[in-house]
């Protein structure tokens, strides 16, 4: 008797604890929930005064004249990104091939925590170092009017987010198995010619998914944006001047909702930036997932 | 291995003189110098070996060209030095004459280098490779002297200022001066709060997704959200702390500890399930051979052992929090940045 209520306690004790953990194990989901919740109620104001495509297509950004279109923002970010991605690749992706396939236990002794040291930085210090160096040396160099602009910006995230790429493509390049590469090499290629034409391509939903979740976080970047962009809404003409100052959109998010009067137009049109924001990164976010997942198929664990 | 010598020379020379920007003249000699060197040791090499296959000639003339004319252009430049090329093609910068130079002076390197080593090689396989890991290892070169660039800035700026009263004094003045005691002790409570929100919670969910939750697309649906909420950028979640905290609790350090925590969540999440998913089997089934409940064996077995990897995590969230500064700007931070309460508000 005494031993099955002590069983009975003991299951119910058991459930307990399992329930307790699937709720914290829910609260991701309902965060999630929340956020998408109140970005919308507090946007849907300004896309219904608005009108959604004329927000999203507008071409002038003039908070005083309250007239307010995302294609300046949409124009900046996307050069901002594509900039700084090609200087994340071009250092982070040869990094990582270092780290997974050349480097001795002596450089990788050095690099590993190097890069975790740099990983560690946080957004601001960097942002802070960019106005401290390298915004006037753009000026001095190129003779602008000021060094804020949209080339700064994209340097210092290409630089920022250099430690994510490589440990996420290292991850991918060790995940292939040591198979391939020993077929490879007993087939009389060289190192490089096994690296370039069997580890590359069996690891390249890895790399991928590696280039797409950085364009998510290089969007979603704000600190050192704020900083060294200039933060002057316009489309920049010709497109392709990275040398003029521009605004993403968190550094207008960030810049003006300290200003902004709660309830006014101005304020739900900042959330609707963010909810613009939101639905890009988290549809980045799931692609990303999704490829991933496509990779570990392919090998099973990585 | 003339000519490769001479090439890293420009390569190296030509950067130093875009970054630190020196009166180039005294240099200019020593890339004449160097160019002269290539072209020669490559045409000698040539001539002497005469195995280029068809296909890479045109491009060896293409790249001797490409020499002479950079080294006309920089005897050119001897004479009148003070060209300026004002805002190309609308772009609202201008490049000086020692810019342009020292760009194509490096281009001349990185031509010079590969043409030598390809002829050193015979232009076969292994002329590719030692090219291509020559540039792999400048990446990693290159990211060794950022962090290290960074890290010197920091230290020689800063380091001395830092001082025992810097450290304990509150500001004063608006922050003009006095210390930053009142940044340090209210980054310490935010962050202590944080941890508080998002440690049981982070920990929690990663014991549920590995050890009890056997459904597959449950299982699905949370690693889906947990990597979603991991990509959210920070200035959304301070819309969202904007939103739907500062309404309830008002702008305070509450806010912005709840804030800094749920955006810990996902990073101690998936450290630690990193942390549990190492733990051997083995220990699991021994336990429970012993009698032991799931939640006795995870308990005593396998947080014991997976606590190492589980501290890492938190102490990544630790770090991550008191670095995060857009979420707080109006969550926790009354208005401007002297009156702030962390280090990043």
């Amino acid at each position: 008797m005494n031993r099955s209520t002590g069983g009975l306690r003991r299951r119910y004790y058991e459930n307990l604890v399992e329930a307790l953990l699937f709720i914290s194990a829910l609260t991701s989901i309902v965060v999630m929930i929340l956020i998408f919740y109140y970005l919308i109620s507090e946007s849907f104001r300004a896309f219904a005064m608005i009108g959604l495509l004329n927000l999203l297509f507008g071409q002038k950004w003039h908070p005083a004249g309250d007239i307010y279109g995302l294609l300046p923002l949409i124009s900046v970010a996307m050069v901002v990104s594509i900039l700084a991605l090609i200087i994340n690749i071009t250092i982070g992706v040869p990094l990582a091939i270092f780290l997974a396939e050349l480097a001795g236990s002596r450089s990788k002794s050095v690099l590993k925590p190097a890069i975790e040291l740099l990983a560690g930085v946080p957004s601001i210090v960097y942002g802070f170092l960019g106005i401290i160096i390298l915004v006037p040396y753009l000026q001095e160099r190129f003779y602008m009017l000021t060094g804020r602009s949209i080339l700064a910006g994209s340097i210092l995230l290409g630089i920022m987010f250099i430690p994510y790429i490589t440990t996420i493509c290292e991850d991918a390049l060790r995940a292939v198995p040591s198979e391939f590469k020993e077929g490879s090499l007993a087939l009389g290629a060289t190192k490089w010619q096994t690296i370039r034409y069997v580890t590359i391509p069996a690891a390249s939903s890895g790399i991928t998914a590696a280039i797409i979740l950085n364009i998510g976080s290089i969007i979603g970047e704000t600190m050192a944006v704020l900083l060294v962009v200039g933060n002057i809404a316009r489309i920049p003409n010709p497109l392709v001047d990275v040398f003029t100052q521009g605004a993403t959109f968190t550094s207008v998010i960030a810049g003006e909702m300290g200003e902004v009067a709660q309830g006014s137009l101005h304020y739900h049109v900042l959330f609707a930036v963010g909810f613009v924001l939101l639905v890009f990164v988290s549809f980045l976010n799931i692609i990303a997932d999704l490829t991933r997942a496509k990779m570990r198929r392919k090998f099973g664990g990585y | 291995m003339t000519g490769v010598i001479a090439s890293v020379f420009m390569f190296v020379s030509s950067l130093a003189c875009i970054l630190l920007q020196p009166n180039i003249k005294n240099i200019i000699p020593l890339w004449q110098a160097a160019i002269i060197i290539t072209v020669i040791s490559t045409s000698i090499s040539v001539i002497l070996y005469k195995n280029v296959p068809t296909n890479r000639a045109p491009w060896l003339a293409i790249n001797i060209l490409f020499d002479f004319a950079l080294f006309f252009l920089i005897y050119n430049f001897q004479l009148n030095s003070d060209i300026i090329i004002r805002k190309p093609f609308g772009l609202s910068a201008s490049a000086d004459i020692s810019l342009i130079l020292a760009g194509l002076v490096l281009i001349a390197g990185i031509i010079g280098f590969k043409d030598s080593i390809n002829i050193f090689y015979n232009f076969g396989a292994k002329a590719e490779e030692v090219i291509i890991f020559t540039a792999i290892r400048l990446t990693a070169i290159i990211s060794l002297l950022i962090l290290s660039g960074i890290l010197f800035i920091i230290i020689y700026e800063g380091f001395g200022a830092i001082n025992w009263e810097f450290l304990t004094t509150p500001h004063r003045r608006l922050g003009q001066s006095g210390g930053i005691s009142t940044v340090i002790i209210g980054t310490f409570w935010m962050v202590f709060g944080a941890m508080i929100v998002s440690s049981p919670l982070g920990v929690g969910a990663a014991i549920f997704l590995n050890e009890y939750s056997k459904s597959n697309r449950i299982n699905r649906i949370l690693t889906i959200a947990v990597s979603s909420l991991n990509g959210v950028p920070s200035v959304v979640f301070g819309l969202f702390g904007l939103a739907f905290l500062v309404t309830h609790f008002g702008v305070s350090l509450l806010s912005g500890s709840i804030i800094l925590g749920l955006i810990n969540i996902p990073t101690i999440i998936l450290t630690s399930q990193e942390a549990l998913k190492s733990v051997p089997k083995s220990l699991r089934e021994g336990s429970m051979a012993l009698g032991a409940s799931k939640w006795q064996t995870i308990r005593r077995v396998v947080l014991p052992s997976a606590m190492p990897g589980i501290l890492t995590g938190l102490i990544m969230g630790v770090a991550k929090a008191s670095g995060e500064t857009a979420p707080i700007m109006w969550t926790a931070v009354p208005s401007r940045p002297y009156r702030c309460k962390g280090f990043t508000g």
